[in-house]
């Protein structure tokens, strides 16, 4: 029963909605501050670029974001209010880095209409009161008494109910707003009041201005000497003030957002809906205002937000493609562009549908989503885990062990692959011809099995196989020195750097040489009581070539022991419990940090900290990467070292803010691994992995891979095609002719592998797609993509016609084989039963695939129906279950007979929720969101004891997601085990507005319980920023009802028990009464989810 | 025009002076490292929660009314030569408090 769900997010939001600049983390630190929805970010500008500081997540959604100083403060404070009318003052504490409260509260009113376009908050730029207008008809006021504490906060009564815009105005004695705002004929006019605090009213400002622009939306106040405000119509724009009136013409847009450059305002960054940026220029002289005038800058991404940082240098958040950081150069480049993009930071918002699909077929799931908006819009291919792009590959069975050699110490690039088999030794050799082939080192023992291979000092090499230690020379290939284990034993296990090798045999020998020229000097010897399992010493000290430390894993007692070189003395012993024995150690530094990293025979693998100088372990780990004995080694990637455990589930460990992270590799299983950078291959890895030797170079070390497929246009719906090998998408063009501005839909079929066009069939005027599928029907055996459209048309308030359009892929081009006229738009399409079930206006639709004529030609025919909805909006099937989301209605749940040809309701969920996406769990338990952001679940319930009660689809899940869905899909971002724990779990991948992509996961019942009791223990620990609580946050609400999160978890707040410090993770687990290192291999299983 | 570009503001000439531009297909990945307050100053001082006067408008309304058409009177009884204090309800207010 998929009733306990857990709700994590895979990818951030990245829609930028605010920004601003200021000093806030110190008085000497310019920060831009920016807001992606429920998270802000932190910058610092330096002389490199934007540096991140802090992702702040918050429980709200941000409404307002404003940077302010009160009198007598060295630093910005940072106001927030949320869109759930909570409102914090945050303060940054530069000595311990941290943020504070300075103040919060609930701006809330029990009744009161929300407001139509939006919250606004200001702050009167002489910080005597915040203002808020939050409902129709009110506005709200917190005033700040002379300390700049904030006092008790009042409503007073706005006359105006259509408001569009309020700002404070600059240089005014009394603090004063302008309104812009639309009556009740539709003119724009602005007001202008004065609040008076002590009475707690409105008192009717200096000037107002009426009949301004249809199109005014954005107010934008200009600072002294000047003063007064400009309004930004759609045809065109106004200065005013008490004194002073002009007005310019524009260019017919929209403008989306502003940034002033100047202090003193006489210049502005203007951002329209095109992602044209204009500078608008306020003429003056001295203090009086002459005239206007605005130039064309250059084009941007469609911005949202516009701050001006330094120095030329301009941010500009976008809602509809990447956000970027650009230069306003003083010259205009050779296409007449000001403006040069600097840097991109990628937004996948908004993510208006996706699919899952396993372009590499190698069992992991991409997400494939149609992004952005307007000329933005693209498609992104997410994937995660780190991929392998292979070089060459060869059929080699039996791998036991591969090394990378150099033909001479200081060449920079390897030479020789040594591959050890059970029982001969290969060596592979790039030639003259960029080809590996064999070739052979005559000092090496080729006809057994090597245990370690390694460069040494004094270009020379080491093979160390069961029975001996050879060095020979890398320039002459001849062996220099031998050292043989004595009679009786063999070497069981060796490690080797460039100056020390170290060695174990049967009976607990441990042996330890150091490298001289042409020289084996056996330095020390030890007598452990068991077997050694593994050791190692790799140089992590200072010394490159020389490790102070080394570290052996051990048969029977299941400890690892540190000891000191060269005297072998044991300077740390650990055990390790449980029954099975370490296979591979690793002595690692990231970040500065050392690591002692150990894995055992089961795929778990345990960290602990290490200290250098005493040998002390503390702050053990564990995880759990696979099933299957590990074996860990280092590499180097863009001049950083990571780790490869190559098991059945190859895994790279690497650090990130002094964090041990661990992504997937995408491969199934790989038994082997070896850096391998030659001349022809720089910086690649040899691996071994089902009786293949692969040569190739992986991907970036990070957890999410995102890849852009710019369109130029709007891609709406999207659906992928195993069976051609090809996408479809629904999309849709601006096209700006003159003042004429038309759009134009089309259906457009992309190669899977390179995302070109292939074929296009452009719908008809009017003609939006809504829905599209890949399927095939009953009796015949091809597979066809159908689509669903609507004739939007102006005059129509809901569309009262539409076309089933069925094409089939021939020869890479979209062939049209039947058309169907519905009485709507098709919102959905399903293949059901080997039939086309479609959603049409309120109704479901079912249509038979049938033969026409002599059985050349196909057509569909409707053959029943179910009406009642209001719009049936999405719709989804399992076996003759049809679940359907409706417009306002909720959940329903259809059952189609198939004896009789019918189509009947069997149960609903009564409550009044507004759709925006639906998926089933299970047979029995169905999801939704809506459009206040909430997420719930909902049951069918077949024993109920009467209709009534079956008739009725129980709520059994609410959550506040705080993201407004768009789709839900079954499937997986990572590659999925059938045999490791989380690989039972079922998930969902949902996308948002935003351009987070999350996961729901399904958790059997006794894990849930489990990390509901972590999650509240969390809550102690962790505070939410401002104040704000976590449990009001993730509670379940709408303008009807609010209540508390139920039978959902929140995966963010959970994993983040990772970041915690070990004293925090003591405290909870303490109040847990279970260990740090169960919790962490808990909580570290749900990261690999996603 | 490029007049209009010309002398934008610098408030640290270093700013962005190393910055070299990025490969434009290859966005920015430098990510900050996620908030996480265990302290106790996330919440602020007691008389820093901020909550809205219960008191409706209209009610509100009411009683400065009433209160304005009291105070008057009041001052009467002690003053009998009140110079203006009727004409400018508003203005007296409670800075007028010693009457009280």
């Amino acid at each position: 029963m998929s009733v306990w769900n857990y709700a994590v997010t895979a990818h951030k939001p990245t829609n930028v909605t605010h920004s601003c600049v200021g000093y806030f983390t110190g008085s000497q630190e310019l920060n831009l501050i920016i807001a992606k929805c429920t998270r802000i970010e932190i910058h610092l500008l330096t002389p490199q670029g934007l540096q991140p500081l802090l992702d702040v997540p918050i429980y709200g959604r941000i409404a307002t974001l404003e940077l302010f100083r009160p009198r007598g403060e060295a630093q910005d404070l940072l106001f927030i209010a949320t869109e759930r009318y909570k409102f914090c003052v945050l303060q940054w504490d530069p000595e311990a880095s941290e943020v504070i409260t300075r103040a919060m509260g609930d701006v809330s009113d029990r009744i009161g209409r929300p407001t139509d376009n939006g919250q606004i908050g200001i702050i009167d730029p002489d910080c005597r009161l915040i203002g808020l207008h939050l409902y129709d008809g009110l506005f709200k006021v917190i005033p700040f008494d002379n300390k700049g504490q904030l006092k008790e906060a009042f409503n007073i009564r706005l006359e105006e109910l259509q408001v569009l815009d309020i700002k404070f105005l600059y240089g005014c004695s009394r603090p004063t707003i302008v309104v812009l705002y639309q009556d009740n004929k539709d003119a724009r006019h602005v007001k202008t009041y004065e609040v008076a605090l002590k009475e707690k009213d409105f008192i009717e400002g200096p000037w107002s201005q009426n009949n301004l622009d249809n199109g005014a939306d954005l107010l934008i106040p200009v600072p002294p000497p000047l003063c007064g405000v400009l309004i930004i119509g759609e045809e065109t724009i106004v200065y005013c003030s008490a004194s002073s009136f002009k007005a310019i013409p524009i260019k017919p847009s929209i403008t989306r957002a502003y940034g002033r450059v100047d202090a003193d305002g006489s210049r502005y960054l203007l951002g329209d809906y095109a992602g044209l940026l204009h500078l608008l220029v306020i003429i003056h002289e001295k203090d009086k205002v002459t005239g206007l005038k605005i130039e064309l800058l250059g084009e941007t991404s469609v911005s949202s937000t516009i701050s001006y940082l330094d120095n030329a240098v301009v941010y500009v958040g976008s809602s509809y493609g990447d956000s970027q950081l650009i230069k306003l150069n003083l010259h205009p480049d050779s296409k007449g562009s000001y403006v040069e993009v600097l840097e991109k930071y990628v937004n996948l918002g908004p993510i208006v549908d996706f699919c899952v699909v396993d372009l590499e077929r190698q069992g992991q799931g991409q997400v494939v989503t149609c992004s952005g908006a307007y000329k933005d819009g693209s498609l992104r291919i997410v994937r995660n885990g780190i991929g392998i792009n292979e070089q060459a590959s060869v059929e080699l069975q039996g791998i036991k062990g591969m090394w990378s050699l150099r033909a001479s110490s200081d060449d920079p690039f390897d030479t020789f692959l040594v591959v050890s088999f059970i029982s001969e030794t290969r060596i592979l050799a790039m030639n003259l011809e960029d080809e590996l082939e064999e070739t052979e080192i005559d000092g090496f023992c080729s006809d057994v099995q090597t245990l370690v291979c390694h460069d040494a000092v004094h270009n020379q090499l080491v093979q160390v196989t069961s029975s001996s230690v050879r060095l020979v020379s890398s320039i002459s290939r001849e062996l220099r020195h031998e050292w043989h284990a004595p009679s009786g034993y063999s070497i069981n296990v060796a490690t080797a750097n460039a100056t020390q090798i170290l060695l174990a045999t049967g009976g607990g020998h441990l042996v330890y040489f150091e490298i001289g020229d042409g020289l084996l000097i056996e330095t020390k010897h030890a007598q452990l009581e068991y077997d050694v399992s593994c050791l190692d010493l790799n140089p992590i000290g200072e010394d490159v070539n020389h490790s102070q430390l080394a570290v052996v894993g051990m048969w029977t007692d299941i400890t690892v022991r540190i000891f000191s070189l060269p005297d072998l003395n044991l300077l740390t012993k650990e055990n390790l419990g449980g029954e099975i024995i370490p296979r591979s150690v690793l002595l690692c530094s990231f970040e500065g940090v050392s690591y002692l990293l150990c894995a055992l025979g089961d795929g778990h693998l345990l960290n602990f900290l290490l200290n250098m100088s005493t040998g002390e372990l503390t702050d053990r780990k564990k995880v759990s990467l696979g099933t299957q004995p590990i074996t860990l080694r280092t590499f180097s990637s863009k001049n950083t070292t990571h780790v490869f455990a190559a098991s059945d589930r190859p895994t790279v460990i690497y650090s990130s803010n002094k964090k041990l992270l661990y992504s997937n590799v995408n491969l199934k299983e790989v038994s082997h691994m070896c850096p391998f950078n030659s001349a022809a291959f720089p910086d690649s890895l040899a691996i071994a992995r089902e009786g293949e030797l692969t040569i190739g170079t992986i991907d970036d070390i990070q957890k999410l891979h995102i890849r852009t497929i710019p369109l130029g246009e709007h891609a709406r719906r999207i659906c992928h095609q195993e069976h051609t090998r090809t996408f479809a998408i629904c999309s849709l063009k601006y096209n700006q002719s003159n003042s004429e501005e038309t759009e134009m839909h089309f259906i457009r079929l992309l190669d899977d592998q390179t995302f070109e066009f292939i074929s296009t069939y452009p719908l008809d005027q009017y003609e939006y797609g809504c829905s599209i599928i890949s399927c095939s029907f009953s009796d015949d055996p091809n597979v066809y993509y159908c689509i669903g459209t609507a004739y939007v048309m102006p005059e129509e308030n809901e569309p009262t016609k539409g076309r089933i359009l069925v094409f089939m892929v021939e020869d890479q081009k979209l062939q049209l084989v039947a058309e169907k006229e519905t009485k709507g738009a098709v919102y959905s399409l399903n293949s059901f039963n080997g039939k086309l079930l479609t959603a049409i206006n309120q109704k479901i639709q079912l249509f038979k695939w049938t033969t026409r004529d002599v059985g050349t030609t196909h057509e569909l025919i409707p053959e029943c129906g179910h009406h009642g909805h209001i719009l049936a909006l999405y719709v989804q099937t399992r076996g003759d279950f049809i679940v359907v989301g409706d417009l306002m209605k909720s959940i329903s749940l259809l059952m189609y007979k198939n004896e009789e040809g019918a189509i009947e309701e069997r149960a609903r969920d009564y409550n009044a929720n507004w759709m925006s996406a639906v998926e089933i769990l299970d047979d029995d338990v169905y999801l939704g969101a809506e459009n206040n952001f909430n997420l719930f679940t909902v049951r069918k319930n077949s024993e109920g004891a009467t209709d009534e009660e079956r008739s009725r689809l129980e709520v059994v899940g609410e959550y506040h997601l705080g993201e407004f869905v768009n789709r839900f899909r079954h499937g997986s971002l990572v590659m999925r085990l059938p045999d490791s724990d989380v690989g039972q779990i079922p998930t969902v991948i949902f996308g948002t507005v935003n351009g987070v992509i999350g996961v729901i996961a399904s958790l059997p019942h006794d894990q849930y319980i489990f990390l509901e009791k972590l999650q509240l223990n969390l809550r102690k620990v962790i505070k939410g920023v401002g104040g704000l609580s976590h449990e009001q946050w993730r509670s379940f609400y709408n303008e009807k009802k609010t209540a508390d999160a139920k039978s959902f978890l929140d995966g963010d707040l959970i994993e983040s028990f990772l970041d915690l410090s070990r004293a925090r993770m003591d405290e909870i687990s303490k109040a847990m009464s279970v260990s740090v290192e169960e919790l962490m291999k808990r909580v570290e299983e749900l990261t690999r989810l996603h | 025009m490029g007049s209009m570009l010309g002398d934008l503001p610098s408030y640290d000439p270093h700013n962005f002076s190393l910055l070299r531009p990025s490969d434009p297909s290859n966005p920015s990945k430098m990510t900050p490292i996620t908030y996480h307050p265990t302290h106790d100053r996330t919440l602020p001082p007691p008389n820093q929660v901020i909550t809205s006067e219960a008191r409706n408008i209209l009610l509100r309304h009411i009683y400065q009314r009433a209160e304005d058409k009291l105070r008057p009177k009041r001052a009467a009884s002690e003053n009998l030569t009140p110079e203006h204090g009727s004409k400018h309800p508003k203005a007296m207010g409670n800075s007028d408090g010693p009457q009280f």
